[in-house]
């Protein structure tokens, strides 16, 4: 919160702009999140004698630009700083599209997850690039592994507690229970796997989903 | 600063509290004039923005009274109303406001006395607090 | 084109008891002030006769098409009023009502500056309120007329018998192997001495007679959803599942009496509980010459607070018959207070005194001693210690809840108390009631009762029920939470926070809410994160303006 006030301290106006989609399935940066945030800053700005202006919306899906463009277009000239609620994606569809709008991150995107109960998340996704959930009866080392192992528990577990964290289970004692339940086992005893941690490319093309006409391929 | 009559918003479930302060009412317990109900169908009804605004739009502080622990008419809105008051508490930590603003309490229809007695302990707290730092202007 | 609004405010007198400390005069001022209001009047006893058609009145001359009322509670007046406006032509709920007497003239009495200022501040805060009053309807659904009771014990039973003497079917679920509950095991009921097994045994044949009672044993009730009119009941009995719809549902799952494990050396031979001698009484088969009873054991102590209520009858009722079993038995009493309640259960007490039962009174901090054969008890008439003579110990322990009410009580999802005694919506008001509509209880299952209250209730709550059973629909007033979809982020937090487990995904990945099931609480609408489920009743609007209109604009407290 301190950032979020630090950032837009030098602020009059400001749009806090939620996004509709993954941050508030995730109770993060929904309407409701973004009206609690309007509000707090509205009365961190009027404690400090600089009173501010928000304005609250929220974007389908702040990562698609045409779901970002008409809200921000009918929007113009009634904000000087945009503070997005969405994740990293979104403040950067906002920053593009709007080159010469400061867009501001009011979320620290921290991992792609599963909702384990409402209320408590965990992280489930690194977006390694190379998915080995095949052959670890879909629990996933990268993340569920405090040291990201891919060839084995430590060692440093016990009672099937991993020795960074006890409340933490041992991702690999749960790959092999998982793999024995699914009569796999014999994966655990291949060459062991060098992990390809492929360079992020950056960009997806899917040519055919693009515009335009088709290239020729003889 | 003596004369400073802090402003007390109080969301009160129609189960409890509300019938509570009718009980306080009609046995003409008398209590500091100091809160503003505001009705609700269940505390769980209540949600952080709705406590923060109160507090935005000129509180010097807020309590959300339900039912005593176990017998919400609703089954939980009580606890999760509790809960809610808490974040908040973190919230206004995070903005130099004293959490203290913000409280949960929990009575049944059939505390009268109780309900005088959380208006004038909450009266006092409040007084002893001082304005909001969001209200310095108005005294 | 939204049409204007026009708030009417009608500031009650209510004689003196608002009158006479607030200044009605400067009410009406200070409303007429205030935005949208259009107009502004002044009544001695706002409830009464004229006080409405007044309101009926100038509603229709004026156009006015929001109502605020200053007066009393709504909890007892809002009713009226409601009504007031439906008859005026405005939907009842672009209704407010503002409590200036028991929140503020009859507690603020000796402050009439303070709370003239709070008036005021709550009649803004309502007018504030009223702008965003939504007009609010009925919705209707057919009543499946059908009963389920679970429990054949005697209240269960007796409910079961009068819903199906008023023409409709009941599904009759009991848990154990046989129908009956705790009166099997007893002997005679106090205060008329009918035999138990008498009573309950021409019960069980005529539940079992009528074809309009389906009994079913060593049943378990799985699963409940739906609401009042139609609920789908899935339960079992023995290896058999049954799914059914029914109307209404009666609890009658009863209590236990408590086992009084390492109390006063029970050991279930010579120091046995109630229930135990009235089995022996029953066969004949008792010879003690001397006899002590103790009450309250394990009952109004700090982990079990409560008075079990007839326990103490029961010891009466049980020393008399001691008497008449055994000449010359000589039976002691100790208690610590007797619940005696009423006419006949006083005469009973008076009897037993006049037949030679001793009633010796101890404290908690200084209980009995139960040594063999005998009883060590501080007689507080002698001031000393004295020991008795006890062939045989009896225990009175209180009835408690049935181990698995928790249990029913998340499948029905309705509240138990701490005892975990299945509560009432509320004890005086609707004591049969659950605060869920369309189920109801009776007998222990709600707390100790003796057989005849466990029938009252019983019939009580067949009375009840009977109700949404004779009609063909039920309507309901739409105080409910609606899902917005084109908001609706599909995140399943309705799902999961809905204590009655409402909301649903549909086939879009929308959240849907049934009216009809919901019950109107408000959980989710302040937990969705999208804010997208829309609650007309209290809707974000109505709070929030009531939270703007807290502290007056630019208005200068002069009284501080």
């Amino acid at each position: 919160m301190e950032e979020i006030l630090t950032m837009v301290e030098e602020f009059d106006r400001i749009l806090v702009l939620g996004c509709g989609g993954c941050t508030t399935v995730c109770c993060a940066g929904g309407a409701r999140e973004v009206e609690t945030l309007a509000t707090l800053i509205r009365m961190d700005r009027k404690q400090k004698g600089k009173p501010v202006e928000t304005l609250e919306a929220v974007t389908e899906l702040q990562c698609e630009p045409e779901s970002v463009k008409p809200i921000l277009e009918k929007l113009a000239n009634q904000y000087d700083v945009v503070l997005s609620m969405a994740c990293g994606a979104g403040v950067q569809t906002v920053a593009q599209l709007f080159p010469n709008h400061n867009a501001l991150p009011a979320l620290n995107t921290l991992f792609t997850g599963r909702a384990e109960e409402h209320g408590v998340w965990t992280e489930n996704c690194l977006a390694c690039g190379d998915c080995v959930l095949w052959r670890t009866g879909g629990i996933c080392p990268v993340t569920r592994c405090a040291k990201s192992l891919m060839n084995g528990a430590c060692g440093g577990a016990s009672e099937g507690k991993c020795e960074v964290s006890k409340d933490r289970p041992c991702a690999w004692q749960e790959i092999y229970h998982a793999l024995k339940r699914l009569d796999k086992l014999h994966y655990l005893k291949q060459e062991p796997q060098v992990k390809d941690w492929p360079v992020h490319p950056g960009k997806v093309v899917r040519e055919d989903l693009r515009e335009g006409e088709a290239t020729r391929v003889d | 600063m003596s004369s400073f009559e802090p402003l007390i918003a109080v969301f009160s479930c129609h189960y409890c509290s509300y019938a509570a302060a009718d009980l306080a009412g009609s046995s003409r317990i008398q209590y500091p004039p100091n809160i503003r109900i505001i009705k609700v169908p269940c505390t769980g009804r209540v949600s952080a923005n709705h406590i923060l605004k109160a507090l935005e739009r000129g509180a010097d502080g807020v309590y959300v009274a339900g039912c005593l622990e176990g017998t919400c008419h609703f089954i939980s809105g009580n606890y999760k109303a509790q809960k809610r008051v808490q974040y908040v508490k973190a919230l206004l930590s995070e903005i130099n406001i004293e959490p203290e603003r913000v409280e949960m309490h929990f009575m049944s229809a059939a505390q009268g006395s109780k309900f005088a007695a959380v208006a004038a302990e909450m009266t006092d707290v409040i007084k002893e607090l001082g304005p909001s730092p969001l209200n310095h202007s108005r005294y | 084109m939204e049409t204007e609004l026009r708030i009417g405010v009608f500031v009650c007198h209510c004689g003196i008891n608002i009158a006479g400390v607030l200044n009605i005069e400067d009410l009406c001022r200070y409303a007429d002030t205030l935005p949208n209001v259009a107009m502004v009047q002044a009544n001695v006893f706002t409830c009464a006769q004229k006080g409405t058609s007044e309101i009926e009145k100038v509603v229709k001359e004026q156009g006015l098409n929001r109502v605020v009322v200053a007066a009393c509670t709504p909890r007892t007046h809002e009713p009226i009023f409601r009504a007031c406006c439906q008859e005026a032509g405005i939907n009842p709920y672009f209704f407010e009502m503002v409590n200036i007497r028991e929140h503020c003239s009859w507690v603020h009495r000796h402050n009439k500056v303070y709370a003239q200022a709070k008036a005021r501040d709550l009649i803004r805060m309502a007018v504030a309120r009223a702008s965003f009053l939504e007009p609010i309807g009925t919705f209707s659904s057919r009543v499946e007329p059908k009963a389920m009771v679970i429990g054949a014990g005697v209240a269960g039973m007796t409910c079961a018998l009068a819903i199906a003497d008023q023409g409709f079917e009941v599904i009759l679920l009991e848990k154990e192997v046989r129908m009956g509950g705790l009166l099997r095991h007893l002997h005679k009921i106090a205060p008329c001495d009918v035999t138990a097994s008498k009573l309950i045994g021409e019960k069980v044949a005529a539940a079992e007679k009528d074809d309009r009672v389906k009994c079913f044993t060593s049943a378990r009730v799985e699963e409940v959803t739906g609401c009042i009119g139609n609920y789908v009941v899935k339960f079992s009995s023995g290896q058999e599942s049954y799914t059914d719809k029914v109307g209404v549902i009666v609890v009658a799952t009863g209590g236990v009496p408590l086992e009084p494990v390492d109390l006063f050396n029970y050991d279930g031979k010579r120091v046995i509980t109630q229930s135990q001698l009235e089995a022996r009484l029953k066969k004949g088969d008792i010879e003690a010459k001397s006899v002590v009873m103790i009450q309250c054991v394990g009952a109004r102590i700090p982990e079990r607070n409560y008075c079990s209520r007839i326990c103490c009858m029961v010891a009466i009722k049980n020393s008399l018959h001691m008497k008449k079993a055994v000449k010359d038995a000589k039976v002691f009493v100790l208690f610590r207070d007797i619940q005696a309640y009423g006419v006949e259960n006083e005469a009973l007490f008076l009897k037993a005194r006049e037949e030679g039962v001793r009633f010796i009174r101890y404290r908690l901090d200084n209980p009995p001693v139960v040594e063999d054969g005998r009883v060590r008890i501080y007689h507080p008439g002698m001031g000393k210690e004295v020991s008795l003579p006890a062939d045989l110990v009896v225990l009175s322990t209180p009835i408690v809840a049935s181990s698995d009410s928790e249990d029913l009580s998340k499948v029905l999802k309705v509240p138990v108390d701490e005892n975990k005694f299945f509560l009432e919506a509320h004890p005086k008001l609707s004591p049969l009631d659950f605060a869920t509509s369309g189920i109801y209880l009776c007998g222990n299952a709600r707390f100790p009762a003796t057989v005849r209250e466990a029938t009252y209730q019983a019939l009580g709550a067949a009375s009840r029920a009977s109700i949404i059973l004779s009609h063909d629909t039920i309507e309901r007033v739409g105080t409910v939470a609606a899902v917005e979809a084109e908001l609706c982020s599909g995140c399943f937090v309705c799902v999961k926070v809905c204590p009655y487990k409402v909301p649903r995904m549909n086939e879009n990945g929308k959240a849907e809410i049934e009216p009809m099931q919901c019950q109107g609480c408000g959980i989710c609408v302040a937990e969705c994160p999208a804010e997208a489920i829309r609650f007309r009743y209290a809707s974000d609007e109505q709070i929030t303006a009531a939270c703007n209109a807290l502290h007056a604009p630019q208005e200068i407290r002069s009284e501080n």
